[in-house]
């Protein structure tokens, strides 16, 4: 008789996924927790009410990546969608491709460096315009890869048809081709908005200092060895998500068409 | 599609090469009277750019100074992460697009900085004089009024004033190694137990260094020497890599800044630390990272005695109320409070001496530091910091000649 | 009418797409000549010579690579393993919920977390100390900014594995994988055949180019390494960075030209995986 040993490696599974959020909630509720102790001085609310409350701006941070990230990713998909329309059914669709893979790819720090110049010069520099933008620059090559296989024959055919029918481009687009991309459009509208919300490279570069989203805020904290509020910023950055996940777990990825 | 991106490539380099040099100056602003000057920046925006890395100084700034320029002045104070080379980066960026009106009107500085913003004209002034607080500084005190061995020429206001020293816990040596010669010997006793960090604090700690092997406390002052340098430091890195092999893990890799540093301490991993501000020590034990056992002590040749400052950049876009708020900053009141024990913990840089009575008693009744040691304590070992160059080049040496060895 | 939408949608795309890139490439480049920037006199070779000579951009992309190859051979490998395995299991209601999780972790956080866990004053050296196996910090393991990138490895797999357990996942469900198994099954194919026939070649010729864009992603990758990479050597984007914003601003050119080396091997390796035809390959 096999000894089960599934179950085991299961809950270990289960463990190790669950144990950093645990971590991270708990350590936000410390402080003086001091090497060797396994258990710290203090343990409550304090970390999370000076830190909403006072000067240090967390709260400011979150709402400022959220109407960051909310921003690109509406911008990105609904630029990402239309414009991957005209790429995917132009006769050199393969080049076009293959330059937006060229942004995509890049290390958005080294991307945001080299272009920083260009930023100032066009007054986007240090303010959240100009990080939306820049995040809009990272996001787009995405949006548009993502909709790559949308565009295949059987939409192709499906407009021919409302064509050949007397749709107008408009009710075409409305009653025909939005429908169709629905789920898809909510899957990149959730890719988008985390690859927005995760970053940090691009954003220290290109907002300064002065834009601080809640990752340069996470950044900020570690740097003062401030773990606590560095949990606690850690927190805010990944609950938003959880919960997206939450209703949205089945738009991460997509089916082929 | 080639000949497209050829296109555009060209295009940026046309953009490029038009930088348009059209900095106001602002000359008028050095003429008006203060009374003026301060009238009009009532509902201004201020951007600082500081180091952003101890949380008594964001405490200080973010509870104390932004609400109360708010409040008696108006000004609205906003603050940007960034020190010297992202000020001189940003500035360098700017002024090569030919920015007008720039991300960051105060930024918090030393000599390097200073230096370095003034070889490519970021900053604004002299503006010193027109402060009302200024009249409290004493600008015969060498340490205040040269930065890295050049003169101010109210260029850059004051802030805070600090020395550099070294920091031990007492219950893991008795007699901490003050020269080079005793730390070789401790090291090899306690192998791990001591590094550089790469940052400008352990770069400090080189300058330092650097002096004790050019044989007395004054031996790096005056302009850089090349010469000199390239002996000293081949000395000192020598002595570095001599050794390294007793640093923290190995000498294989280094701290990369001071906060990780502090942690190192704190977690007993190295048994020796230093830093400025008298090495940090009250903030450090009353927040209960460090053990109440921790001292500072002088090293033998000195180390570095040196004050910080706040400059306005040349494009700057609300010159008045950066002054407004510089000049707020150097008020006996905002420095008092910046000097609280249990606060900030900064020396004052203003001459007490100067103060009206009132505040003579203020600073003379303040609760002293519990732990730390007092600047006089270590005046006798005061060295001046040489000239930036040294610092510059310590950096590059550093990496090259230890770090990547 | 169509035509004029049609060019206005390509330009826009032209605009959004392609000019910043070529914009920062041409800055870039540029820059490392010597042409721009504001302690630069005029177009010089200098920066260039002096970056190859150092030898320190092609041991940081090196060092890189070999991260990033590690990271995705545990992570692929593991992930590969984990739905082999726990296929089933993984598709009910609260594990496939649990398992969808980990992507809810960036960058920032995954290293943060693997410092505060792994780090000589972190938990398990706390939890080591505490069972007496180690009475010093100094005892435990150097397992964050160490010489052998292992922290910067467990950050890369903590993000990385999750999402291929994930895409395997999907890629079965959808590549009928499981039927195709039965029918080889059948068809009298033993258990391991399946996998080595059936199991593997399916999952892996599907996703190779996302493996391929992760390793391209992960040799760029900066947030981690810059938490709990070394001084030296660094990985490539916290080099590139740490040489454009250095105090010596005679040399910042020499950041550009490893932003320019880097930006050209990325490029040539998209060249040579996107533009050949290819079929069927996933995408998230």
């Amino acid at each position: 008789m096999r000894l089960n040993w599934k179950p085991f490696i299961l809950s270990l599974f289960v463990i190790l996924v669950l144990f950093p959020f645990a971590f991270m909630v708990l350590l936000s509720f410390m402080s003086g927790w001091r090497f060797p102790d396994l258990i710290p001085e203090y343990m409550g609310l304090n970390n999370w009410n000076t830190i909403l409350g006072s000067e240090v701006g967390l709260l400011e941070s979150f709402f400022s990546s959220l109407i960051i990230s909310l921003s690109v990713a509406i911008i990105s998909t609904l630029t990402g969608f239309l414009l991957s329309r005209t790429v995917y059914y132009h006769p050199r669709k393969r080049v076009l491709t293959l330059l937006t893979y060229f942004p995509y790819i890049l290390a958005p720090v080294v991307f945001a460096a080299c272009l920083s110049y260009f930023f100032l010069k066009l007054g986007l520099f240090g303010n959240i315009t100009g990080v939306i933008v820049a995040q809009f620059l990272i996001a787009f090559p995405y949006a548009l890869l993502f909709f790559s296989s949308f565009w295949n024959k059987k939409i192709r055919s499906y407009e021919d048809l409302v064509a050949t029918l007397g749709g107008s481009p408009v009710q075409k687009f409305i009653k025909v081709i939005l429908p169709l991309a629905k789920s898809m459009l909510l899957m990149c509208f959730f890719q988008t908005f985390l690859i927005s919300w995760f970053e940090y490279g691009l954003t220290s570069i290109i907002g300064v200092g002065k834009v601080q989203t809640l990752t340069i805020k996470v950044f900020l904290f570690i740097k003062e060895s401030n773990y606590y509020y560095g949990a606690l910023a850690c927190c805010l950055l990944i609950f938003p998500p959880i919960i997206l996940l939450y209703f949205n777990k089945r738009y991460v990825f997509k089916n082929p068409i | 599609m080639i000949k497209k991106i050829v296109l555009v490539v060209i295009l940026c380099a046309a953009l490029l090469s038009c930088g348009s040099e059209n900095k106001k100056d602002n000359q008028a602003l050095k003429t008006e009277d203060w009374e003026t000057i301060s009238k009009s920046t009532n509902g201004k925006t201020v951007n600082f750019m500081m180091w952003q890395g101890s949380p008594v100084i964001n405490e200080y700034i973010n509870n104390y100074i932004i609400p109360t320029v708010k409040e008696e002045y108006g000004v609205n104070l906003q603050i940007s992460g960034g020190q010297g080379p992202e000020i001189v980066q940003l500035a360098m960026s700017e002024r090569q697009a030919g920015i007008t009106e720039s991300q960051v009107d105060i930024v918090w500085i030393n000599g390097e900085t200073f230096f370095q913003l003034r070889s490519i004209d970021a900053l604004w002034g002299p503006f010193l004089s027109k402060l009302p607080n200024s009249q409290y500084i004493n600008f015969d005190d060498p340490f205040v009024s040269t930065d890295f061995q050049q003169p101010i020429k109210g260029m850059e206001a004051p802030w805070s004033m600090g020395q550099f020293a070294m920091v031990y816990d007492a219950t893991k040596a008795d007699d901490p190694p003050a020269t080079l010669d005793e730390l070789e010997a401790y090291i090899k006793k306690h192998p791990g137990t001591f590094t550089i960090s790469n940052d400008f604090t352990g770069m400090t700690l080189m300058k330092s260094f650097l002096a004790e092997l050019g044989g007395s406390p004054t031996s790096l002052n005056g302009e850089f020497d090349e010469d000199k340098y390239v002996k000293l430091s081949g000395q000192l890195w020598d002595w570095v890599n001599g050794n390294k092999q007793y640093f923290w893990k190995e000498g294989t890799t280094f701290p990369k800044e001071q906060s990780i540093m502090s942690q190192l301490f704190a977690n007993g991993e190295v048994n020796i630390t230093y830093g400025f501000s008298e090495g940090g020590v009250e903030e450090r034990v009353t927040s209960g990272l460090y053990p109440n056992t921790t001292k500072a002590y002088p090293w033998k040749n000195g180390t570095i005695k040196n004050a910080n400052y706040l400059g306005i950049l040349s494009n700057a876009t609300e010159k008045a109320a950066a002054m407004q708020v510089i000049n707020f900053m150097i008020s006996p009141e905002a420095q008092f409070e910046k000097a609280r024990a249990n606060g900030m913990d900064s020396n004052t840089i203003l001459d007490v001496k100067k103060l009206p009575q009132q505040w003579q008693d203020k600073f003379k009744n303040a609760p002293g530091r519990q732990y730390g040691i007092k600047l006089e304590e270590l005046s006798e070992y005061a060295i001046a910091e040489p000239a930036p160059e040294y610092m510059i080049r310590l950096y590059e040496d550093f990496r090259t000649k230890v770090i990547e060895k | 009418m169509k035509n004029k939408s049609e060019n206005i949608s390509l330009g826009l795309f032209v605009l959004i797409g392609v000019v910043p890139f070529a914009a920062a490439f041409g800055y870039a480049i540029l820059y490392s000549f010597g042409i721009i920037g504001v302690v630069n006199t005029g177009f010089t070779l200098e920066f260039w010579k002096a970056v190859i000579a150092s030898g320190e951009f092609f041991k940081s992309f090196l060092y890189s690579a070999v991260i990033a190859f590690i990271s995705l051979l545990i992570s692929v490998g593991g992930a590969l393993w984990i739905i082999l395995k726990f296929r089933n299991q993984l598709e009910r209601k609260f594990l496939s919920y649990i398992s969808y999780l980990p992507l809810a972790i960036p960058g920032v956080v995954a290293a943060f977390f693997t410092l505060q866990l792994f780090s000589k004053g972190g938990f398990f050296s706390r939890i080591s100390y505490n069972l007496g196996w180690t009475e010093t910090t100094v005892e435990f393991p150097d397992l964050v900014n160490d010489a052998y990138a292992i922290g910067i490895i467990l950050a890369f797999t903590t993000i990385v594995l999750p999402f291929f357990v994930l895409l395997f996942m999907n890629v079965y469900k959808n590549e009928r994988i499981q039927e195709l198994s039965i029918l080889a099954q059948a068809l009298g194919a033993k258990k391991n055949q399946v996998v080595r026939k059936v199991f593997l070649p399916i999952l892996l010729q599907k996703t190779w180019v996302l493996i391929v864009l992760y390793f391209i992603f992960l040799l760029g990758a900066y947030e981690i390494p810059l938490i709990l990479g070394q001084e030296a050597p660094q990985m490539l984007s916290v080099l590139i960075i740490r040489e454009i914003k250095q105090y010596d601003l005679t040399k910042i050119s020499e950041g550009y030209v490893a932003a320019v080396i880097y930006t050209v091997i990325v490029t040539l390796a998209a060249i040579m995986l996107f533009l050949p035809k290819k079929h069927g390959a996933y995408e998230t």
